[in-house]
């Protein structure tokens, strides 16, 4: 074996030996990239998440999506043989709901029209914030200038942004998310958006208070290397990178500003890694 | 009295310095006859996402000024220039009417470059989605300018400016901005002048007047189109010269002319 290998196989370790080095009790996982790529599943996730079933080893699914509701975010994930339900998914629209409930707040909804349902019945008569999700081909002038517009006439302007992502792996290769969308805005209106989601460190809490956990007890593993494990790693919990999803060596291995506490191929090598420890 | 530089060049603002909408500014007509009657060389200068040089022409004519095609320098023409002298093969976010000063400069094929003007029928999803991979695998980013928005007659909306962040944010590539208040935008409108030897006048504070200081260009703020009171108190240094309109600061620089003469 070379050297060089031999010491990456080294470095590894001693990243894993960091992960594991205190109780892990509970997992919050990403959908997109690390269950599945677009409408396949991703070889060994599915077998990952029974193995972490029968351990009874609690978990919830962190996902960004916001470009479908919920029901069919859940009928996706289990009509490729996940057994999972609506208590086991944490996603932005309904945690926003939540905000708007509690602050009496009318949204102008820069939303994918599939997605508004999912609101219920919040008053979205004469607005007094935005929020602003991945609309995917909603993304129009006309649609962003109508959020604009309505940003600068509120006399106090709130602005939510469902996640940040730059991107994510689309069929053909990588797409739009609403993170560019929602600078374009911040950038137009002066507005700083408040980001519900990851990275948000509220967004990771309430998962982890959700799980009835500490956050150094909890392991967030994901594809997107800064808003995953980097927003994971900022309020305490680990965070474990994948190389599957829009993971590019390139970039995340090293990254310029992330160091996860672990680095696997996939999902189902980070529960085997964890679950053969704990035993 | 530090060595004085001589005066050889003046850069003019469009809208809102020599004219607002149809309406010329006062005597500015008459001004521009006077400033031609010195011996100084001549450019107007603006930023415009839409209108080719010839389009502008045209207006200004209509209006009764004097002008050559060739003296009108706007941040369509400073784009042209690039991907010309860049050999680009750009996908350009322009409307038709501003395609016109690209003549000769459309490719199909390959794009190596992306140029965002103001096209509010390609400004969605799927375009930008586009110009995202091409700048992932290293294309050019060039923005006419970087404004976060106009007044439409429907009322305010979004500029070039919010797109190009959305795609330098997406892609981690800097766009270059060719328009004012960009330092390239000015030495290219100067040509062979040095900036110490130019006045620019103009009425936005920001992209005219401090854009133009920064490089050592001296400013003429007036208080005409988009001037509020006390913007010359918003920058450092402050403007050269504060004036009441385009044909007071003209009448300075021809009387400083004979000053210095």
């Amino acid at each position: 074996m070379s050297q060089k290998i031999t010491a990456f196989l080294k470095k590894s370790i001693m990243a894993y030996e960091k992960l594991l080095q205190s109780p892990i009790r509970g997992f919050l996982l990403d959908i997109s990239g690390v269950l599945k790529d677009g409408s396949q599943p991703i070889p060994g996730s599915v077998e990952a998440v029974k193995s972490l079933q029968s351990a009874k080893i609690p978990f919830r699914l962190v996902t960004n999506e916001t470009s479908r509701p919920v029901n069919k975010i859940l009928s996706t994930l289990n009509m490729l043989g996940y057994e999972v339900t609506e208590e086991d998914l944490i996603s932005p629209v309904p945690a926003v709901v939540k905000i708007l409930k509690n602050d009496n707040l009318r949204p102008f909804l820069l939303i994918h029209p599939e997605v508004i349902p999912d609101f219920g019945d919040i008053d979205t008569s004469n607005p007094n914030c935005v929020v602003m999700g991945d609309a995917a081909e909603c993304f129009q002038y006309n649609f962003l200038n109508e959020c604009f517009r309505q940003l600068m006439g509120m006399e106090n302007p709130i602005l939510f942004s469902l996640g940040q992502g730059k991107y994510f792996r689309d069929e053909d290769g990588l797409a739009l998310d609403v993170g560019p969308f929602c600078k374009a805005i911040e950038y137009a209106t002066g507005v700083k958006a408040t980001v519900v989601g990851k990275p948000s460190p509220q967004y990771f809490l309430d998962a982890v208070c959700d799980l009835k956990l500490q956050p150094n007890e909890v392991v967030m593993i994901g594809d997107d290397i800064v808003s995953d494990v980097g927003g994971a790693q900022n309020c305490g919990l680990r965070g474990v990178l994948v190389r599957t999803g829009k993971y590019m060596r390139d970039r995340d291995e090293p990254h310029e500003s992330v160091v996860p506490d672990g680095i696997v191929d996939n999902l189902q090598e980070a529960v085997n890694l964890i679950l053969k420890h704990k035993s | 009295m530090a060595c004085r530089s001589t005066l050889k060049s003046v850069l003019i603002d469009l809208s809102g310095t020599l004219h607002i909408e149809n309406e010329v500014t006062p005597n500015a007509v008459e001004a521009l006859k006077r400033l031609r009657s010195t011996n100084l060389k001549i450019k107007f200068v603006t930023n415009t996402t839409k209108e080719s040089r010839r389009i502008l022409h045209e207006r200004l004519t209509k209006l009764g000024f004097e002008i050559k095609q060739e003296e009108i320098f706007t941040s369509l023409w400073a784009a042209r220039d690039l991907v010309k002298s860049e050999s680009l093969r750009p996908l350009y976010f322009l409307e038709d009417a501003a395609m016109e000063d690209f003549e000769g400069l459309k490719f199909e094929d390959n794009p190596n470059a992306v140029v965002i003007g103001l096209a509010p029928d390609k400004f969605n999803w799927n375009n930008l989605t586009t110009a995202f991979r091409l700048l992932l695998d290293g294309a050019k980013l060039i923005a006419i300018h970087a404004a976060r928005y106009y007044k439409a007659p429907d009322g305010l909306s979004l500029g070039p400016g919010p797109f190009v962040k959305a795609l330098e944010y997406a892609s981690g590539t800097k766009a270059s901005i060719v328009g004012k208040p960009s330092a390239n935008f000015f030495r290219a409108a100067l040509d062979e002048t040095e900036p110490t030897e130019a006045v620019m006048i103009g009425d936005d504070v920001k992209d005219d007047v401090h854009g133009a200081q920064a490089l050592g260009i001296k400013g003429y703020l007036v208080k005409t189109g988009k001037y509020r009171d006390s913007d010359e108190n918003k920058i450092d240094p402050a403007p050269y010269r504060t004036v009441n309109n385009f044909s007071e600061a003209v009448d300075d620089i021809v009387s400083s002319l004979k000053k210095d003469s």
